[in-house]
Formats: structure tokens, sequence, C-alpha cells
């Protein structure tokens, strides 16, 4: 079935070292088109740095990294078009904590798109309702709470029109009762059939929203498939200690 | 002993007064020159490019590693024989060269760590929207760092009245050169705790601004 879906990511024989540190060790991995793909695994393991590796903001020491079917090339692809098209949102929020909730909406969509400020402020505010921090719009956001700064986060990336949002363990820095407001919101933006590659420690949840899951330990994918089969029947050892530790 | 003090500065207050607004023209314009100097610098240490960060390397540690006087006279003597120009022009021109080249190197410091002081996260997050390197600075990196950076470059300001105590050496006319005027009325000793009296009221008055600002600064974050 893989063949008739389209690609959008793909990776071939990923490496990453930091000096002498082996921090991917080749992983090779397409998500398709519409693809809802979680990556569990333990600390230390390589998750953040392949998400990384995919908008450049890491350069792989060495193997390949597609998108839509284009290699990307660090001399010569124009990465700003390139991270443009992905959306990326942050253990740590990192909002912008000089502009206004709007403003961090629109900043990026009016200086790279060149879309017209009225129109952008409108964008902006459909994404804050469909959040519920419409009320928010003209606060700073020191007034947000942690999870109102991860919603604006992901709105943010959203108003860029991404092809593919990644998530960085977006719900790790959240006190409890903030997770599942986020998650809701991954979780509609999943299903209204956005392509999203999303590290998380919630297993509940990525049982839930993945059509894939990937587990990667150790610079490799040492197991991956859909939840049902992953969670249930782990084929690899490896998979069986992480999940009996983390469930 | 001669006349006192008050005498002195009764009689010759006009002459302080002149060479007090010298001292904070010139070093207003040190830090300004120093300032533009500095940010330029700061950019080229960040840039990445080993060329441009080796040259501004070195003109941070040999400007703040060498005295300021030497600077000063090598400004006088040497620029000119260099830069033919500068003979046309007057004689203050050199100095102010070497106070905002001495100002630059420091300011780039200050530039550098505010720019370092904030969240390597904002820029992840800036450049993963998309923007480029250059709006990334611009408007995320430096609104953010110029926080960090508006009280230094005050405290720059005021360290640089002081420091400018030494251009009268080269007859600008500042408040150190007023001793000068007055020594060749035979009054060696009182202009120097009139001079001293005036630096530490201007140095304190700006402290405390500055020290106003902070809070004023804090209360908004
Ligand atoms: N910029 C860097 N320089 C040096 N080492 C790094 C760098 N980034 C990551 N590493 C190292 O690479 C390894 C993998 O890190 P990575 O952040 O990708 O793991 P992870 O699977 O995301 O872990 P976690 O669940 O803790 O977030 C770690 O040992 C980390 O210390
Ligand atoms: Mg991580």
């Amino acid at each position: 079935m893989t063949d008739k879906r389209n690609a959008l990511i793909r990776t071939v024989d990923l490496k990453k070292n930091f000096n002498d540190l082996e921090v991917l060790k080749g992983i090779s991995e397409t998500v398709y088109q519409g693809e809802v793909v979680c990556i569990i695994g333990p600390s230390g393991g390589g998750k953040s740095t392949f998400l990384r590796c995919l908008n450049m903001l890491e350069e792989p020491t060495s193997g390949e990294v597609y998108f839509d079917d284009e290699k990307l090339d660090p001399k010569s692809t124009d990465i700003d078009r390139h991270r443009q098209k992905i959306g990326m949102v942050f253990q740590q929020f990192n909002v912008f904590p000089h502009l206004t909730v709007l403003q961090n909406i629109t900043l990026a969509p009016t200086l790279e798109k060149k879309i017209p400020e009225e129109e952008a402020k409108q964008t902006a505010m459909k994404l804050l309702k469909q959040v519920g921090l419409e009320d928010k719009a003209n606060e700073y956001p020191r007034k947000l709470s942690g999870g109102q700064k991860q919603r604006l986060a992901i709105v943010r990336a959203m108003a860029m029109e991404p092809e593919v949002m990644l998530f960085d363990e977006p719900t790790s820095a959240l006190d409890p009762e903030m997770v599942k407001g986020v998650l809701e919101v991954i979780k509609d933006l999943a299903e209204s059939g956005m392509t999203c590659v999303i590290v998380t420690h919630e297993m509940g949840f990525a049982k839930e929203v993945a059509d894939r899951i990937i587990f990667i330990d150790e610079g490799v994918v040492a197991e991956e498939g859909n939840p049902e089969e992953l969670f249930n029947h782990p084929k690899n050892p490896r998979t069986a200690e992480f999940l009996s530790q983390v469930l | 002993m001669g006349p006192s003090i008050l005498d002195v500065l009764t009689e010759y207050w006009p002459l302080f007064l002149k060479g007090a607004l010298g001292t904070l023209k010139y070093a207003a314009i040190a830090v300004a020159g120093g300032t533009l100097l500095g940010t330029l610098v700061a950019l080229m240490r960040l840039s990445g490019n080993r060329i441009l960060s080796t040259i501004a390397t070195v003109y941070a540690d040999v400007l703040r590693g060498t005295p300021l006087l030497v600077q000063m006279y090598i400004a006088y003597f040497f620029l000119p024989l260099v830069i033919p120009a500068l003979n046309n022009v007057e004689k203050e021109v050199t100095v102010l060269i070497a106070l905002a080249l001495n100002s630059g190197a420091y300011v780039s410091e200050i530039i550098r760590g505010g720019i370092n002081s904030v969240d390597a996260g904002q820029n992840e997050a800036a450049r993963s929207l998309g923007l480029s390197a250059t709006h990334t600075m611009t408007k995320i990196i430096l609104p953010q760092a110029l926080k960090n950076i508006l009280p230094s470059l005050a405290n720059e300001y005021i360290s640089m009245i002081k420091e400018t105590s030494m251009a009268g050496t080269f007859m600008l006319y500042e408040l150190m050169y007023t001793r000068t005027i007055l020594a060749n009325k035979y009054l060696s000793w009182q202009p120097l705790f009139i001079i001293a009296g005036i630096y530490l009221i201007m140095t304190l008055v700006l402290t405390n601004l500055v020290k106003l600002l902070e809070k004023r600064f804090s209360v908004s974050d």
C-alpha cells in the first residue's frame, strides 16, 4: 500500500555525530502525506536530533533527507523557504516574549510570505479562536499559562500553512492539568489531515492518534509498526523493556 | 596656599561649565561612534565567518588590552601620517577617533553579551518558522537583547565621561583641560578639587538615572 501514498519526507541512511558522539546511526524512514507518526524511545536516543535534521536545524553528518522528493542540500537548498513548509513546536514553547500573541502569529507570514497585515491578522484571529485564545490576542505571552503558550506556538506555526508539523515533546514542560488541552489541539490537527511527526512520552496519546509508531533507541529505529501491534506485541526486547518502564 | 576653592569657583565657573559640557559632548560622540562600531564588530564576531570573527576578536582584544592614553597618542601622531586627509581637519578629530575606537571594543562585548543572553530557543523558533537570519536578528534577537544592552551602554557612557579626561592632554576643551588653563594663573590645587567634584556629580547623577531606568524596565517585564 505504501507505494500508492505520496511520500512527503524521506530520509536515507541519515547519520548525525556530535564530535565523537554518534547520535543517529543510519535512519531510513518515510513519512507520507497525511500520516501521523509518533516517535517514542528512551532519553538520549536521538529523537530530537532526528526531528531537527528534517528542518535542517541540525545538519546531517551523512545520508540524505528528501522533502517532496527534493533532496535537501545545506549549500544549495533555500533553507528559509524549506522551513516555511515545516512547522515545528518545541518542548519549551519558545514564544516571542516581546511580541503580543497576535504579533507572534503574524510576524512570519507578513515578513516572509508578504501576506498583507490585515489578512494575516484575520487568519491569526481565526486560528486563535480554534484554540480558545481569541481573548488573549493583544496580551503579551507572560500573561499566558504554559498550556496557552504552547497552543500559541502551535497556531504560530500553523499560520505559515506548513505541509507538515513536527512536535518535539510538546507537553513535557507542562503542568499535568495543562496537558490535555494541548493534546486535544494536536489531535484536532492530526484528524484534519495535517501530516504530523510527534515525539512524545504520552503513550496513551500516541496510541490514539498515531497511524504508525517509530521506536528510536540508541540512534537507530529499533522497531516500528501500527500502534496496536507495537504496544501490544512488541517484537524487539528493547521495545518491550522500554514500554514496561513507561506504561 | 593661595585663594580658596570657593573663590576659584566663583571667579572661574564659566570655564568649568564649558569644560563639563565639553566632557559630556566628547563622551557622547565617543559612545555614539563606539555603538555603531561595536554593533558591527559584535555581528562580525557572531557571523560564523572565520575571517570576520578573527578580525573582530583581535580588534576587541587589542583595544581593551592597551591603555587608552597610548591609543590616543598613536591616533594623534600616527594616524595623520597614514591617512593624509586627517591633516586637513581639526586635531580633535583624531583624538575622538581614538575614543570611539576604544569605546567600540567595549561596546562590542556589551552587545555580544546581550545577544548571547537571549535564549537559544528564540533563534530556533524563529528560524524554524522560516524567518531569514537577518529578520531573526532584527525582529527577534536584538529587541530582546536591547533590554540587557541599554543599561550597560549607559554605564559605558559613564566610564567614558571619566576616560575623556585624557583628551585634555591633546588640548581638547573638556573638564580636565580647565586645569591646564588655570595652572597658568598659578592655581595648582583648587581646580583639581572642583574638577573632581564635577566628575563625581555627573557620574553619580547618571548612575542613579540608569538604576531608575533599569527598575522601570524590570517592572514592564
Ligand atoms: N548540540 C549538541 N551537541 C552535543 N551533543 C548533543 C547535541 N544535541 C544532542 N546531543 C546529544 O545527542 C544525544 C541524543 O540527543 P537527543 O536530544 O536527540 O535525544 P532525545 O531522544 O531527544 O532525548 P530526550 O528524550 O531526552 O529528549 C544525547 O546524548 C545528547 O546529549
Ligand atoms: Mg528530545
